[in-house]
């Protein structure tokens, strides 16, 4: 039940009401939101003050004490940028009392993100609340709200799909590698091409735990350099036949207007493999590896198209579960608020 | 001796057991094909531990009513499989740390018990006991029918490897059980020592079982022995092949299923030769089970 002049409230420029020029254009450094808390603080009015400033959002959450509210905020904002209310006010949400908790919960679970459940700004909105709490900026009812707020934040995520299923294509490369392999740790992996797209995906193949890694190049050279660079064992291109068995899974991304990996070298290799089975990523366009590779039983090829289809509907999947989220979020928010409010009264009571 | 333990008789021990799975199974299933979420492994082991505990009170009170291990008719010797399977979950399955094996688990155990408790036929009341002269027929029948359990979970990681390697195959990882399967080389892995596993305890079976076949060569019906010695060469064949890695993965769990499908069948062709050898009108007599 919140009131529209609430002491507790949130503005927020984000992606769903400021495009990018206009985010840049209120974009802060670490300096002007230093500042930005002190003259709050100064101003007597604020009681509470939390700054979320990421490379997409920029928001501020404020207690007030009594007589004031978000309006006198959003005057101090617009002062600070340089330009009148009424300019910012048209790029901003201004929520306040539970909307504003039920915005923070959204936020934190990354209902509001611009990719549906990234994870990352979980951990954004604890770094910006332990900065906030670090000087003092922070209260009582920040506290409450942003501790509570993580709580549901995480209950959201471990109880709908939201954050489930990758949405990039070098990741979703890496799972199928874990839904194949399990522990990467015991898979190698070679690159085939050095290219950017390769590089990503052997950065988040190690970051899963792979640990041996071959770099295959048509020059000698440029094979070296990219190995000491990445990590791994330079390989010749030409000598594919040779080293293949090696490998567990193979990230493909030559600029060749032919297959480099064909169905006749995979069954070669196969025999030297014992069973195991052989990933094979084909991130090249034209493609790298000749489809026929896939007929064997133990062999698993996805190209681009495919990792990007799965990559398009694990983003649906998480679409889906925003209304189940959402629902959590507001039943939360309405649960935090009221402790809040009872709290209050409580405390006015005594006094 | 009566069939009633704790109040309650055999088969509604048996019963509610075989709910207890089917509940275990259908919360597994709702959770993860609807709520898209894995429920805990304590939980899953809790249920069906539980059940098992059931089935075995179940079994317990049935051995006490004919003095002897229940393992005489097709009822018999399907619950008992269905325990041993569910024993080899509870005490083996942690170690191998598969998701989801409990809930498939409790719906093998909820199809196979759901089956012999409603064929009633095959609860034969002219069933003898096991209990012969040679207490090592028995230890025979218990470890050929554990081994049996040993194969069925066998059946379901070999399944679930189907499942998981079919899904990567056909590009279709987004929802269904594909989040929640393991990794399909750690399912290679699993079948692999779960069919060495069950093959050690039916050749140790079949080998005391030999030694009492040789003492009296009349006792085992040809049926019998050769159902049960082409179940063992067929899994032996199939184990030689792996460890040659002349299978492939898929081959292999495809006639770990087929195998195990016959290996029902021969279960058939055991109970037929038990009431075959153990006429009415001779209680001493013993039946075995291979």
């Amino acid at each position: 039940m919140s009131r529209p002049h609430d002491s507790f409230s949130v503005i927020s420029i984000n992606h769903e009401v400021a495009p990018l020029e206009v985010r840049e254009r209120y974009s802060m450094d670490d300096a002007k939101v230093a500042t930005l808390y002190t003259t709050l603080k100064n101003k007597g009015k604020v009681e509470e003050s939390l700054v979320l400033n990421t490379c997409n959002r920029f928001e501020l959450y404020t207690q007030c004490e009594d007589g004031a509210d978000a309006e006198f905020v959003l005057h101090t904002l617009a002062n600070a940028y340089g330009v009148s209310p009424d300019e910012l006010a048209g790029h901003l949400h201004l929520r306040s009392g539970r909307d504003a908790v039920q915005h923070l919960i959204e936020v934190a679970a990354g209902l509001r993100s611009q990719i549906t459940g990234e994870a990352e700004i979980f951990g954004q909105v604890k770094a910006a609340y332990a900065l906030s709490q670090e000087h003092g900026y922070a209260g009582k009812t920040i506290n409450r709200v942003f501790q509570k707020g993580f709580q549901a934040a995480k209950l959201i995520r471990n109880s709908t799909t939201v954050g489930q299923g990758q949405i990039n294509i070098a990741n979703v490369a890496v799972d199928l590698a874990g839904k194949i392999f399990g522990e990467l740790r015991s898979a190698a992996a070679l690159s085939l091409g050095t290219g950017e797209i390769g590089e990503k995906t052997v950065k988040a193949l190690r970051s899963r735990g792979a640990e041996t890694f071959g770099i295959a190049s048509r020059s000698q050279d440029r094979a070296e350099e990219v190995a000491r660079e990445w990590g791994g064992t330079p390989r010749l291109l030409q000598d594919l036949e040779s080293y293949l068995p090696e490998y567990d899974i193979v990230i493909a991304s030559v600029g060749a207007e032919e297959a480099v990996l064909t169905r006749k070298i995979v069954k070669q290799c196969s025999s030297r493999r014992k069973g195991r089975p052989l990933f094979l990523i084909d991130l090249g366009l034209p493609r790298n590896i000749e489809q026929g590779c896939e007929d064997f039983d133990n062999v698993f090829l996805y190209n681009l198209d495919d990792l990007a289809s799965i990559a398009d509907e694990n983003l649906a999947q998480r679409k889906e579960a925003v209304v189940d989220a959402t629902a959590i979020a507001e039943q939360k928010s309405e649960f935090i608020w009221n402790a809040i409010l009872k709290r209050r009264e409580y405390e006015r009571n005594q006094a | 001796m009566s069939n009633v333990l704790l109040g309650l008789a055999d088969k509604q021990w048996i019963w509610i057991a075989t709910v207890v799975f089917a509940s275990t199974f259908v919360l597994g299933s709702y959770s993860a094909l609807k709520l898209r979420r894995k429920t805990g492994r304590p939980y899953i082991l809790g249920l069906v531990t539980f059940g098992w505990v059931l089935q075995t009170i179940g079994l317990y009170a049935r051995g006490l009513q004919y003095g002897g291990c229940p393992l005489s008719n097709q009822f018999e010797l399907v619950q008992f499989m269905v325990w041993s399977a569910i024993a080899i979950y509870i005490f083996v399955g942690p170690a191998f740390r598969v998701s989801l094996l409990g809930v498939f688990a409790s719906g093998f155990a909820c199809v196979f018990s759901i089956l012999s408790l409603a064929l009633e036929n095959w609860d034969d009341p002219s069933r003898k006991p096991i209990f012969g002269e040679s207490p090592w027929i028995e230890t025979h029948a218990a470890l050929a029918l554990f081994s049996y359990g040993v194969f069925g979970v066998l059946t379901l990681t070999s399944a679930m490897y189907l499942l998981q390697s079919r899904s990567l195959k056909t590009k279709k990882v987004v929802g269904g059980l594909f989040p929640f399967l393991p990794s399909i080389v750690e399912l290679v892995s699993i079948n692999r020592r779960l069919l060495v596993m069950g093959f050690s305890i039916l050749t140790v079976s079949l080998a005391i079982g030999y030694r009492y076949f040789m003492e009296d060569l009349e006792s085992v019906l040809t049926i019998k022995l050769a159902s049960t010695v082409a179940v063992w060469i067929a899994y032996a064949i199939t184990l030689a092949l792996r460890l040659k890695f002349s299978l492939t993965s898929k081959k292999f769990a495809w006639a770990c299923i087929g195998i195990f499908l016959a290996a029902l069948l021969s279960l058939a062709a055991v109970n037929r030769s038990t009431k075959s050898s153990s006429p009415t009108a001779e209680p001493a007599q013993s039946s075995e089970v291979s």
